[in-house]
């Protein structure tokens, strides 16, 4: 953080920020508030970048090209509302913008328009017995293993899961971060974990472990 | 009041453990687990893969990564202000 103020382009004006709040200059301050507001939460922009890209250059370019359009946007965020999501919604836009070039190049389809997951509408009915198994199955499971699972969800669903319970952000949250209904955060959040449960107790079966078919 | 039957209490289990639930909601559904060993084993999976998720999934950069960021972002700021 220090080493960053100290080389930024306007360091003259920036060296004394906490008493000079009269004469700062709009650019000055844009700087500092800037600094102190956005460049915390580089490591957050990071682990969604991460989640997002599955690559860790595609990450560091997603967040650096982030952190410049939110530089340059920065007048525009209403001080005193939401940041993270702020600045997740213009890390959600560039990759998207990424995206469709990629998909373009590569002629594929949108992600979002990949089938649902198979859902019966009920859900499976195994015992207790069967359900505790499984519980302790997936409590028994080493880091590398959930890490994957996570990463073969679709994306939309991943980053939902993502945001939500990595990220703790509310499902409003989400919704506006994404710019989809809230609804489509509920359904996603559910699909997602739907397929994560599939995956995980794949994973215990062929462990070994003795867990219940699920439906 | 309503009445959550199993089906209807499975179905809520993101909502109540993310806390995107009423009060009414909350309390009818915490009555009916209290009663119910497969709707309450079925809450405790899914908390369970919410609990592996947030300890295994967070991707948190090395100093390095981030510094080199840093530099590079302020590089391209000092280019654009000349």
């Amino acid at each position: 953080m220090a080493g960053f103020a100290m080389n930024m382009p306007f360091r003259v004006r920036r060296l004394n920020s906490s008493k000079m709040t009269n004469t700062e200059t709009p650019e000055a301050r844009k700087v500092r508030l800037f600094e102190e507001q956005a460049l915390p939460l580089m490591p957050q922009l990071y682990g969604v970048a991460m989640n997002k890209t599955k690559n860790p250059t595609s990450a560091e370019d997603l967040v650096q090209e982030t952190m410049i359009k939110a530089f340059k946007a920065f007048d525009q965020f209403e001080q005193g509302t939401n940041i993270r999501a702020w600045l997740y919604k213009i890390l959600n836009n560039t990759n998207i913008n990424n995206s469709v070039k990629e998909s373009k190049a590569l002629g594929k389809t949108a992600l979002d328009e990949m089938e649902d997951w198979q859902i019966g509408s009920a859900e499976s009915v195994t015992s207790v017995a069967a359900r505790s198994a499984e519980a302790e199955a997936i409590d028994a499971m080493p880091s590398d293993v959930v890490k994957k699972a996570l990463l073969e969800l679709p994306e939309n669903w991943r980053m939902i899961v993502y945001y939500r319970i990595v990220e703790g952000l509310a499902y409003a949250e989400i919704a506006d971060v994404l710019g989809i209904p809230e609804g489509s955060v509920m359904s996603g959040l559910h699909r997602g974990k739907k397929m994560l449960r599939h995956l995980l107790l794949d994973y215990a079966k062929e462990e070994g472990y003795k867990v219940g078919e699920e439906a | 009041m309503s009445e959550f039957d199993c089906q209807e209490t499975k179905k809520h289990v993101h909502e109540y453990l993310h806390n995107e639930l009423s009060e009414q909601e909350l309390d009818d559904i915490t009555a009916h687990l209290a009663n119910c060993d497969s709707c309450e084993a079925d809450y405790d999976l899914e908390s369970t893969i919410n609990n592996k998720i947030e300890q295994h999934c967070a991707e948190v950069p090395s100093e390095d990564i981030l510094d080199g960021i840093k530099d590079r972002l302020q590089q391209i700021l000092r280019g654009e202000a000349h």
